[in-house]
């Protein structure tokens, strides 16, 4: 009976055996409300940052979910010696940024994070790669080269910058004298694998470059261990020979009559030569009529 | 100097230090940290080693600084504070013996928290990776170096302002030290005044980036016998540089 007289707690209900609201009770209850109602709000916040569209005029909706790394110089500054640890950040940072999907188009940050992350870490080999890969497809392929340039500078050994800056060149520049130009240089590298060479003299007769892509082809051939490369080699080898000889019997018969072949046909049917080769590589021959340029028939 | 004597108070002064409860909480802090990089590895596109050795060598670094701003500057506060030093130096006990047995006994316990640290990070890299780079031991080496050197720092600070303030100056000390190269870039593009002004700090303060081991382990690239050798000359000439002033202010106190 005491315990009506005592108004150190109340019962919510008032009902006959319902628990006594103490000021404990009431504090963890509190607690956990109030916990319960942040975690709600940080739900729902972090979905209104993501997915809502901008309201705001004047302010770009992508600064509030981009990374917005440091310039590099600054970076080291205040790295205060940990170089490695922030560039491990940002590399962390980088992947969340890539992984992480944006509603927004375009991944602005990327070129700008790859930078931080190899000039805080000059000689981390996998940004570089990951970067020279991811770069160019996402709409930089001036930073990736940039970057494979970079990469060239701090990993003068490593086959594999001047390997990928050569993708870069190939895939999204169609630059193949470039491209060919970093093959060769990878082909230096120790390490490399055999096939680099090849693809330079590929990247020579893809650019039009065909003596520079046959001297490469009978290099690779005479001094590769790599049996495969070896066999691929030799039968460019004998498809630039064919190339030559067609070449060769396309000014013959201009001599004789003044004009173009229509086809390489023509030119066993003129008498110039006795048989149109057949390429080991499987193409046929074609002949420009304009000016007498002998190419891969398109298949 | 008696030898006894001194051995007897960084003792003391390590069972002192062991019974705080701070150096507990940061040295599991640090434990809980080295093992957190294996979590922080593994969304880290395949450099789990790289990331594990980056993120807990700088934690070591970090907590081991921490225990020498925040316990460092008390040691002699607190003596002094409860007076127990008349105590001391009542017996036969000299200043310097007093002042350097604190010094060891610190040196002591942040050895063994680093060791602890260092086992950690051991476990966790050989776990993941089976295998460990010499250059680790280096840097941990180095990074107990550079925490004995600040500690240096902290007790003469310590010695004439109060723990609060001295922890921020052996802060400031510590960024300064880290940051030398910047220092060095900067006198080398400034007016001929501000150049003898900065050229001057880079030389007097602690260049710390000397210590700085860290960044070479992922590449497993361990320091030269000169390098070894020209870090434990710059780290003996620096440190009894500062105890020799620590222990000319101390001498000079009154209480």
């Amino acid at each position: 009976m005491s315990s009506k007289k005592t108004p150190s707690f109340f019962t919510l209900s008032g009902a006959e055996g319902s628990q006594p609201m103490t000021y404990q009770r009431f504090t963890l209850l509190a607690v956990f409300v109030f916990l319960g109602l942040s975690f709600v709000a940080q739900i729902n916040y972090d979905s209104w940052r993501r997915y809502t569209p901008p309201k705001l005029i004047g302010i770009d909706y992508n600064v509030y979910i981009e990374p917005q790394p440091l310039s590099p110089s600054l970076a080291k500054a205040v790295s205060f010696g940990s170089t490695e640890f922030l560039a491990d950040y940002y590399w962390l940072t980088l992947i969340q940024y890539y992984g992480g999907g944006t509603p927004n188009g375009k991944y602005r940050k990327l070129a700008e994070l790859f930078n931080v992350v190899t000039d805080l870490s000059p000689r981390f080999v996998q940004a570089y790669q990951t970067g020279l890969i991811i770069l160019p497809g996402e709409g930089f392929p001036d930073e990736a080269i940039a970057l494979g340039e970079k990469g060239k500078k701090s990993l003068p050994d490593s086959w594999e910058m001047p390997y990928y800056t050569g993708l870069v060149y190939h895939i999204y520049k169609k630059d193949f004298v470039s491209a060919a130009k970093e093959f060769q240089i990878a082909a230096t590298k120790k390490d490399a694998p055999p096939i680099t060479q090849y693809f330079a003299g590929i990247y020579y007769k893809e650019a039009d470059q065909r003596q520079l892509a046959y001297q490469i082809f009978k290099t690779v051939h005479e001094t590769t261990k790599d049996d495969f490369v070896r066999e691929r080699s030799g039968k460019q080898l004998l498809h630039l020979e064919m190339t030559f000889f067609l070449e060769d019997a396309v000014a013959k018969y201009r001599q004789q009559f003044g004009r173009y072949p229509a086809s390489p046909q023509d030119l066993v049917t003129k008498k110039i030569i006795k048989e149109v080769p057949v390429s080991p590589l499987g193409v046929g021959f074609a002949i420009d009529t304009q000016t007498g340029a002998v190419s891969e028939a398109k298949r | 100097m008696k030898y006894k004597v001194l051995w007897a108070i960084t003792l003391n002064t390590f069972r002192e230090t062991l019974r705080d409860k701070l150096l507990y909480s940061l040295v599991g802090f640090a434990v809980l940290v080295i093992a957190a990089s294996l979590l922080a590895g593994s969304v880290s596109l395949g450099q789990d080693a790289r990331v594990i050795q980056d993120f807990s060598l700088t934690a070591m670094l970090v907590f081991l600084l921490i225990i020498t701003y925040f316990i460092g500057t008390q040691l002699v506060f607190k003596e002094v504070e409860r007076k127990t030093i008349y105590l001391v130096l009542s017996k036969p006990v000299s200043r310097e013996t007093f002042y350097l047995g604190k010094f060891f006994g610190l040196c002591l316990t942040i050895l063994v928290a680093g060791l602890i640290m260092a086992a950690m990070f051991l476990i966790v890299l050989y776990a993941k990776t089976h295998s460990v780079p010499v250059a680790a031991y280096f840097a941990v080496g180095a990074i107990i170096l550079e925490a004995w050197l600040l500690t240096a720092v902290s007790l003469l600070f310590s010695s004439f302002t109060s723990p609060l303030s001295s922890a921020i100056y052996t802060f400031g000390v510590t960024l300064i030290g880290h940051g030398s190269a910047t220092v060095w870039l900067l006198s080398q593009k400034a007016s001929p005044v501000m150049r003898g002004i900065l050229e001057g700090v880079y030389y007097l303060f602690p260049n710390l980036e000397k210590f700085n081991l860290r960044n070479d382990v992922v590449f497993n690239l361990s320091p030269d016998g000169t390098q070894v050798g020209l870090i434990l000359l710059y780290f003996v000439g620096y440190t009894a540089f500062l105890l020799i002033l620590g222990v000319a202010v101390f001498r000079k106190d009154e209480f």
